[in-house]
């Protein structure tokens, strides 16, 4: 290895690390990142923390763990994902950075895949057994989450639909009576999932779609940006409704289609990148010095266009977040799924009665996190327009 | 600048039907079809009932031809000029009345279902974009002139706040505490107009029997919650772009020069850089509009107003095919000539910008 390239790499991370550093200097980022975190926490933890099924309960001298029995493959998932990705980014230093984290996404897929194939959990849940079974004194003792709820227990040995916040129901209950604290919790993972896979998904087509117009430029180039603009002219909730409406009220859906909207200002902002880079000195050298076009591209001028990529994304996660509420408080959202925006709708019945705990926790969920998505997306702008810098502050 | 226009308004065809197409598509190939809906109606008829009733469906909606056929068939509907069936078996080719079909759903015609709807989610955003755009030049202007105070760092977070802040939410919380009669029941949960109204006088009145406020009045006295629910989160951005354009013009040569001649900071600000910074923020009304128009869905469906944006979701969740095919495209057709009359401004205010 020249001495050269040792020198890009050292600078490469120093950028890096410079970024990150502003970005948490920032008050507003790092009040953002601690909300992220919370969500992350609960997204992972969530059958851990509210449950009705008790972690261990002793029936007849026998010790069992219907925790365990009820896990489903996406808590075994997100729990295996969450403890390697821990170990490989503190374990494993000496790895760079980027590699590290390409190395996390590769071990949470590889859990994921591995979990939906080998954990079955039974379809069929009666939760009233457990309070049936303590009362009844067939059940021992058992012990239990904090919250003993799940998001779907709707505690039909003592339906009690509506309640306002009280020593049993934290938060109140919903509409069918479900623990609403509970279905915050685990509706965190569908925030976090919209937010992630969505913007991936558009981010992933619109860095496909702009590299390709913007390194090759010409026809092809005002072909691609006719077919971008006739897509963008679609008011994209309309078709997010009517494919939602057609297709059926799959959160999967919802999360794919939500990204393969969203491409085009991706795509934009690459394609501007690009044309811009396509002229510099060290792509003209790489191109003249035969290297192929797949090292041109993404070795030399992905890295350089990819910054501002980054600061859209972060808008990107918020604006999902927000589309699948809206789908949700407009009756379209995934069915039987915790949705914060889906408990919104409830807040105001049909008859015009007002359920005031609806209203307010959820909405401080959602706003929450868009505040948090938009302050770090701020930040992160901050750090990494250079034309900003410039402006004496 | 004609020629410039005239090659903009060809390309919208194309453009339409493309929109059009994907709409179209996507309706088609989802599982169950159109016709799923308006078969399952007829759930306790008998079975030869049933084959007449889905003979009747094919044959006014064309929903046993192959897709293409479909989709031409709409669209020699809904273009002006095209067949027409002048007697029977017999076509003609010309000029014609647009047709934008019947819905399957309300059984009423399009054209009357959309023509009831749109003056309505027209006038909300006609009305919310002078309101957006005044409170929003007025907020960055002045962060721009105190730059660096409390008043623009507390202007700025609040405008961020107010951007994140999801317009669902909002729509609720106002509906709880403003309007219902639980709490301050100051405003009206839903509608345009109180019961009763169209029989008022159109301005406010005060007679003996006491004070009447009128349909005018009224109808603004609906209109207040709607109107800030759809405004609020566009004041982040353009409040930001009208700071930095003030910013800008405050630094530059011109402003120089007329502080040099003696004139005060006020006539600086107002008389030379105002103005100038107003070119951004009309490039901008193009990303605004389309997205008033959506966001009228939510407001509408929240307010329960009975604008477009609530016939959308109607429809859609009852798979009305021609009401949805018909909103996309004047949606699309608004959104594309306000994309165009933007362009054409900013040619007119700012005589830099030629599209020769």
């Amino acid at each position: 290895m020249s001495e050269s390239s040792i020198d890009t790499i050292h600078k490469e991370q120093a950028y890096s690390a410079r970024v990150v550093r502003e970005v948490l200097s920032s008050l507003g980022a790092r009040l953002g990142l601690v909300w992220i975190v919370l969500m992350i926490i609960c997204a992972v933890f969530a059958p851990l923390i509210s449950n009705t099924h008790p972690y261990l309960m002793i029936v007849a001298g026998e010790f069992s763990s219907p925790f365990l029995k009820y896990l489903t493959w996406i808590d075994v998932a997100l729990l295996c994902s969450f403890l390697g990705a821990i170990i490989i980014w503190f374990g494993l230093k000496s790895i760079e950075g980027w590699k590290r984290l390409l190395l996390m996404v590769l071990v949470s897929l590889l859990m994921s895949i591995l979990s939906a194939w080998s954990v079955s959990s039974p379809r069929a849940v009666i939760y009233d057994q457990y309070r049936m079974g303590l009362e009844s004194g067939k059940i021992q003792s058992a012990y239990f989450a904090p919250i003993p709820y799940s998001p779907t227990d709707r505690s039909r040995d003592n339906p009690a639909p509506l309640q306002p916040p009280g020593a049993k129901h934290l938060l109140g209950t919903d509409e069918d009576g479900a623990d609403v604290l509970s279905r915050m919790i685990h509706g965190s993972r569908i925030a976090l999932g919209i937010g992630l896979v969505a913007t991936f998904t558009s981010l992933f087509l619109g860095i496909l779609y702009g590299g390709v117009m913007g390194f090759y430029s010409g026809w092809i180039d005002i072909l691609m940006m006719r077919f971008l603009e006739i897509f963008e002219s679609i008011p994209s909730l309309f078709l997010i409704l009517t494919v939602v409406a057609f297709f059926g009220r799959n959160i999967y859906l919802i999360m794919l289609i939500i990204g393969l909207t969203g491409w085009p200002g991706y795509a934009r902002f690459l394609r501007a990148e690009f044309l811009k880079l396509r002229q510099q000195d060290f792509v003209q050298a790489a191109e003249a010095s035969g290297l192929p076009l797949s090292s041109i591209l993404f070795r030399h001028m992905l890295p350089n266009g990819i910054a501002p990529l980054l600061v859209l994304s972060s808008f990107g996660m918020a604006s999902a977040i927000l589309v699948e509420a809206t789908l949700s408080f407009l009756g379209l959202g995934a069915i039987d799924q915790p949705s914060w925006a889906a408990m919104l709708n409830q807040a105001v019945g049909p008859g015009g009665s007002i359920a005031i705990w609806m209203a307010t926790f959820p909405g401080i969920a959602i706003f929450f996190t868009l505040f948090a998505y938009t302050l770090i997306g701020e930040a992160l702008r901050d750090a990494i327009d250079p034309r900003l810098q410039q402006q004496p502050n | 600048m004609i020629n410039y226009i005239v090659r903009r308004l060809v390309l919208m065809f194309p453009t339409l039907i493309g929109i059009t197409l994907m709409v179209f598509s996507i309706m088609a190939l989802a599982p169950g079809g159109v016709g799923a809906s308006l078969l399952t109606r007829g759930g306790d008829l008998r079975p030869e009932e049933r084959a007449a009733m889905e003979a009747y469906i094919n044959e006014r909606y064309g929903l046993d031809k192959p897709l293409p056929q479909q989709y031409l068939r709409w669209l020699n509907n809904v273009s002006p000029l095209g067949f027409e069936k002048v007697d029977e078996g017999e076509e003609r080719f010309g000029f014609k009345v647009p047709d934008l079909g019947m819905s399957f759903a309300k059984n009423r015609s399009v054209t009357e279902l959309i023509s009831e709807a749109l003056p309505i989610t027209l006038l909300l955003n006609l009305l919310s974009v002078p309101f957006i755009y005044t409170f929003s030049i007025i907020m960055g202007v002045y962060s721009a002139r105190y730059r660096g105070s409390l008043l623009d760092v507390g202007l700025g977070t609040t405008n961020l706040a107010l951007y994140s802040l999801p317009v669902i939410w909002v729509g609720t919380l106002f509906i709880v505490f403003l309007s219902s009669e639980e709490y301050l029941n100051w405003f009206p949960t839903s509608g345009l107009h109180s019961l009763g109204s169209n029989t008022w006088t159109f301005l406010p009145t005060s007679s003996e029997t006491g004070f009447q406020r009128g349909y005018l009045l009224d109808t603004f006295w609906h209109l207040i919650l709607p109107l800030i629910c759809l405004s609020y989160s566009s004041f982040a951005f353009l409040s930001k772009l009208a700071r930095t354009a003030v910013l800008e013009n405050l630094q530059s040569d011109y402003a120089r020069t007329a502080r040099a001649k003696g004139a005060s900071e006020a006539s600086v600000l107002w008389n030379h850089v105002f103005r100038n910074s107003l070119l951004p923020l009309i490039t901008i009304t193009a990303g605004i509009i389309p997205g008033l128009l959506v966001g009228s869905v939510v407001v509408e469906s929240i307010f329960s107003i009975d604008g477009m944006g609530r016939l959308v979701v109607d429809s859609v969740m009852v798979r009305d095919r021609e009401v949805v095919l018909s909103i996309t495209l004047i949606i699309s057709i608004l959104t594309l000539i306000s994309y165009l009359i933007v362009d054409i401004c900013y040619a007119i205010a700012d005589p830099r910008v030629s599209y020769e």
